[in-house]
């Protein structure tokens, strides 16, 4: 094992830069997507909102409500042709919205939060509308049995609606063609048997998006709405429709919790200035390490730019989303990664002063310091793991990351540096002491008598 | 040689003196109506943080400010930041409401699916009576493209506040940042704090236990991470009585990292006196537990040095947007470091100590006892 382990390192770093660096696809993608560094929302700019479903006419959110809501959302949202946009359910009845790049937020929050009650409504004889004309429906009641109305009522709701199409006539003109579920097919096969060349309304949040004139008996529950313009819909309206009937209801209505917009341009100051800031912290560190313990510092420096460059593949790889407190763990998760070489190492120059020569020095740091770092690190994913498990989405990023540096470390900060240091011990040039910070007597001391006893002064 | 632990009564009352300040300020909070103790950002309060910037660069806070309070947002707080923009605070919020429900029609599960859905070609068609004209103004619009500059909100209170400042003070130019919290998501986050915090010192004072077979150098650690928690939060109450500095969501994050990060300088001295326990079977345990304190003090220290270096750094250079944050995580590390040598290794004398007199012989290392705690 130990005679591969400089393959394995140095065949997990090649792939690592090239994850880093080469334009890859992602693996098992279809259809292929190129392998990148996902920025969240404070990075880039964007929207973010938190909704909850709120129970209607007494009726919990279930599950199915819950997803529903998202799927038609996450159309809403699709219709303005941002990129990549983020729809998630959250625990029983939230939604969370996050937008990346989008500055027209007002107009994308107005239309994720409306309800869009959709309800078909009969007009009595004694009226008519015009499509676009407001229509309160808030004291609107179930149309009763047997099909004479006065006053408005609601037929059915955007419930019953199956489907939406763009279609056409028998003439070939555009028309909007749509399909009711069971309950509905019979409610507007019993109205519309005893009602031809009335109006019928549809109407979205109070106001009438389209009022026809029934032409006859619509038995099999499949409606076609045709337009008297020449050629029928224009095509845009035809499709605004379509879109209406399909996305327009939510079956729940939606309360917004929370809101952020961040400008993208702020989003680019934060980066750049936290990419500066890790630079700067990296750079501090791998100086002190070098000052400090010589040729090991330097060693556990290689180890360290060998661990930026893995975590940050293993970012792309899987991938995680970086945010502002994401880069702040990434940073802090470079100083905690040293951190383990320093135990090493001080474990090693005590194992070199008690007389140990180089290379037994070495070996001894890394085990006598192993119980410390297994220790420690477990302790650090014990608290990152209830902030990734109990936290909030922001809280989660931070903890994904720390988690992932505390496992990456382990294997560069030990494995990585103790192959190196194998390897440049056993040559001649490096073992000086003053590469090691240590003074020359203490390098070549040897114990005489008592074996493996300490030296050190007792109190 | 430097005796920590017969000094121990000077590190405690050390303790004593950074911790009982901060705890002070931080039972102010509760006292005080928000007047002085922890400041909590609209991330537990709730409300709204807006950050804009007018095309008249010579407006002034007090402007703003006074503008506000004619607006009738008598409780904003206005900031001048670097390049310009105003932080404000308002306890408004721009959130939407809830529409009213129309009344009856039972919701089963609709499904608004997109399969195509020919229509059978018999049926006959009602077609539209009039002209289709009017836009539907509640129905999707397919139109805004992202641009350069976030929409100054026209909509709500918010965009009533925003049309009265641009009236009284001229445009504004470009909006940063526009959040708004409510209470609901602000009173999530508290429970989770604290759920989160309990938790996490558990899973360490398990952990510990676990790893040393030895439930009071779980409890001393722990013991050493409470005191690392009040010295945070403690030092936020102070700042925030006399520099309005705020606690915000990720605060609770820090408070989880320190809590992970600072017992490790307690792990790496108790695994040494486990090591020297056995070594030096039969000496005092205090002697012990010091001599293995000196011989760890360097890495200790050196340890959290490469992280106060990378903190250091990012508190510097990483933008006001983590400032907080950073500092948190600092002020947690540097006291962590503290707490392991100079708290819990002492109180972990003191414990073996006293059970020692209690089951009536010196120490040893035979003197792992379960104890009642």
């Amino acid at each position: 094992m130990r005679r591969f382990l400089p393959l394995v390192i140095i065949a997990v770093g090649l792939a690592a830069i090239a994850i880093d660096f080469a334009p890859l696809d992602r693996p098992f993608s279809d259809p292929a997507v190129k392998i990148d560094t996902r920025l969240g929302l404070d990075l880039q700019g964007g929207l973010r909102g938190e909704y909850r479903a709120l129970p209607a006419n007494g009726v919990g959110v279930s599950t199915d409500g819950l997803a529903n809501i998202r799927t038609i959302i996450e159309n809403r949202i699709n219709q303005y042709g941002v990129a990549e946009p983020i729809v998630q359910t959250q625990g029983s009845d939230r939604i969370v919205v996050e937008i990346p790049g989008v500055t027209n937020e007002q107009d994308v929050r107005s239309l994720i939060g409306s309800t869009g009650r959709l309800d078909f409504v009969p007009i009595p004889t004694s009226l008519s509308v015009n499509q676009g004309q407001p229509m309160d429906l808030i004291t609107a009641t179930t149309c009763p049995a047997g099909g004479v109305v006065t006053t408005i009522c609601i037929l059915f709701s955007g419930d019953q609606l199956d489907s939406a199409t763009i279609g056409q006539d028998e003439r070939g003109n555009t028309a909007v063609n749509f399909v009711l579920k069971d309950a509905g097919q019979r409610l507007f096969s019993e109205w519309t048997a005893g009602h031809v060349n009335e109006q019928f309304a549809i109407v979205l949040d109070s106001t009438i998006i389209s009022a026809p004139v029934i032409q006859g008996p619509i038995t099999g529950g499949n409606v076609q709405i045709t337009s008297g313009s020449i050629g029928g819909f224009p095509q845009a309206e035809a499709k605004q429709l379509v879109d209406v009937l399909r996305f327009g209801a939510l079956p729940f209505p939606v309360e917004e919790l929370s809101s952020d917009t961040i400008a993208p341009t702020l989003g680019r100051e934060f980066l750049d200035r936290s990419i500066l800031a890790g630079g700067i912290a990296v750079g501090l560190v791998l100086i002190f390490m070098l000052l400090h313990y010589r040729l090991p510092g330097a060693v556990a420096g290689l180890a360290l730019m060998y661990y930026a460059l893995v975590l940050f593949a293993v970012f792309r790889l899987i991938p995680v989303t970086l945010t502002l407190a994401g880069i702040a763990g990434f940073v802090l998760s470079v100083g905690m990664a040293v951190d383990a070489n320093i135990l090493i190492f001080e474990r090693s120059k005590e194992e070199l002063r008690l007389g140990k020569s180089l290379p037994q020095a070495i070996e001894a740091g890394f085990s006598r310091a192993w119980n410390s770092i297994l220790d420690s690190n477990v302790s650090s994913l014990i608290t990152a793991s209830i902030l990734y498990f109990f936290g909030s989405s922001v809280i989660q990023g931070f903890a994904l990351v720390l988690i992932l540096g505390v496992l990456v470390s382990m294997f560069t900060a030990i494995t990585v540096t103790r192959t190196l240091l194998r390897l440049i011990v056993a040559r001649e040039w490096a073992r000086k002491a003053r590469l090691y910070g240590i003074s020359e007597s203490e390098f070549t001391y040897r114990p005489t008598g008592r074996v493996r006893r300490e030296v050190a002064p007792r109190v | 040689m430097f005796d920590v632990i017969g000094k121990k009564r000077w590190f405690f009352a050390f303790s004593l003196l950074i911790t009982i300040p901060g705890l002070i300020f931080i039972l102010l909070t509760p006292f005080s109506g928000g007047q002085a103790g922890l400041k909590f950002s609209i991330d537990y309060t709730g409300g709204t943080t807006w950050s804009i910037k007018f095309a008249d660069a010579s407006v002034t806070t007090e402007q703003v400010r006074d503008e506000l309070v004619a607006l009738g947002q008598a409780d904003a707080s206005v900031a001048l930041t670097g390049k310009g923009f105003f932080d404000i605070r308002l306890s408004k919020l721009d959130l939407r409401h809830v529409e009213p429900a129309p009344t009856a029609v039972p919701t089963l599960a609709p499904a608004p699916t997109a399969e195509p859905s020919p229509a059978a070609s018999g049926s006959p068609a009602p077609s539209a009576s009039v002209e289709p004209s009017a836009e539907p103004s509640g129905s999707p619009e397919p139109t805004a493209i992202p641009g350069a500059i976030t929409q100054v909100p026209t909509e709500g209170e918010i965009g009533r506040i925003a049309t009265g400042l641009q009236t009284a003070l001229g445009p504004i130019s470009e909006q940063a940042q526009l959040s708004s919290i409510g209470a609901v998501v602000s009173s999530d986050l508290i429970n989770q704090a604290i759920v989160l915090i309990l938790v996490g010192s558990l899973g360490i004072l398990g952990w510990i236990t676990l790893r040393f077979r030895d439930v009071k150098m779980g409890v001393t650690a722990l013991v050493a991470l409470i005191h690392d928690v009040i010295v945070v939060l403690g030092v936020f109450a102070i700042l925030g009585t006399l520099f309005d500095v705020e606690i915000d969501g990720l605060f609770v994050t820090a408070m989880l990292t320190v809590i992970g990060f600072s017992v490790h300088d307690t792990i790496v001295v108790f695994d040494r006196v486990r090591e020297n326990r056995v070594r030096h079977a039969g000496e005092p345990f205090a002697e012990i537990v010091n001599h293995s304190l000196l011989q760890t003090f360097g890495r200790s220290v050196t340890t959290s040095f490469t992280v106060v270096l990378t903190l250091t750094a990012l508190l510097l250079f990483g933008g006001s947007a983590t400032e907080e944050f950073v500092l948190a995580l600092l002020i947690g590390i540097v006291s962590g470091t503290y707490s392991s040598i100079f708290n819990a290794s002492p109180l972990l004398v003191v414990w073996q100590e006293w059970e020692d007199r209690r089951h009536g012989r010196r120490s040893g290392p035979t003197a792992v006892r379960r104890a009642s705690a």
